[in-house]
């Protein structure tokens, strides 16, 4: 078996094939986001505190913060339908639902930024804490796994959970 | 009828697919939806277009208004038994 063979062989093994061709079952997502992006937070947070790698915060926070990023990227795919596939487009609703979604995350997301924008400008103060190079690193990512999960936790909420039975 | 207030829409999909025998994937594939929509429509958590509303009420031969209102629908129970009484 050649390794291209061996590679396909673990992609079905291992169920990715589910997650990239999206068979999974779409789920109201309510609560796990909500942790995730709280990890995020307080992975961003310990990291930016403890700056020097001999402190154990620095590598819990990173690893925090990095967790959840990945956590976030793979969380997006068990949620609502955002894509559809060549077999199963997104119908109406999942249109409806996306565009929603997406439209009130981006307006948060905006907020956000808009009062990040409004802080920095008072960061220069003394006291006041603004970000250092990886800070600014780690806060682009953070606002990238944000931006994924947004979406998913605002199309939860918006939708009552489906029924077991409604795929019969 | 206040036309700006949000509205009700009752349907009775559930009603046809039963009495067809006609599961909610059938009725999903063959008006091109996902199987939950079907799930949210019968239980008045999603209203559709005219043109979904159009393509199930075609699926089962029936006029739209005697599958979607904004006044509830009588019971089953309700129109046999007038049925009933008109007969005698």
């Amino acid at each position: 078996m050649t390794l291209l063979e061996k590679m396909d062989r673990l992609v079905y093994a291992t169920g990715i094939d589910r997650i990239l061709f999206r068979m999974i079952k779409p789920r109201t997502l309510r609560w796990s986001p909500v942790v995730v992006i709280a990890a995020l937070i307080a992975g961003y947070i310990l990291s930016a505190k403890n700056t020097n790698p001999l402190q154990p915060g620095f590598w819990i926070g990173w690893l925090l913060f990095y967790g959840a990023f990945l956590a976030a990227a793979f969380l997006r795919a068990f949620g609502p339908r955002f894509t559809g596939t060549g077999n199963h487009p997104l119908d109406e609703r999942e249109m409806m639902v996306k565009a929603r979604a997406h439209a009130i995350s981006g307006v948060a997301l905006a907020t956000l930024a808009m009062l990040g924008c409004f802080y920095m400008a008072a960061a220069d103060l003394p006291g006041f804490w603004h970000p250092h190079t990886l800070d600014w690193m780690n806060l682009g990512f953070g606002i990238q796994a944000t931006g994924l999960l947004l979406p998913t936790l605002i199309a939860s909420w918006m939708q009552p959970r489906a029924l077991a039975d409604d795929e019969d | 009828m206040d036309m700006n207030r949000v509205t009700i829409l009752y349907n009775r999909i559930a009603l046809f697919r039963t009495e067809r025998g006609v599961s909610r994937r059938e009725l999903a594939e063959a008006v091109g939806v996902n199987n939950q929509t079907i799930g949210y429509l019968e239980r008045g958590d999603y209203k559709p277009s005219l043109e979904l509303a159009m393509k199930i009420a075609a699926y089962f031969g029936m006029p739209i208004e005697l599958l979607f209102s904004f006044k509830p629908f009588e019971s089953v129970a309700d129109s046999l038994r007038r049925a009933a009484a008109a007969g005698e």
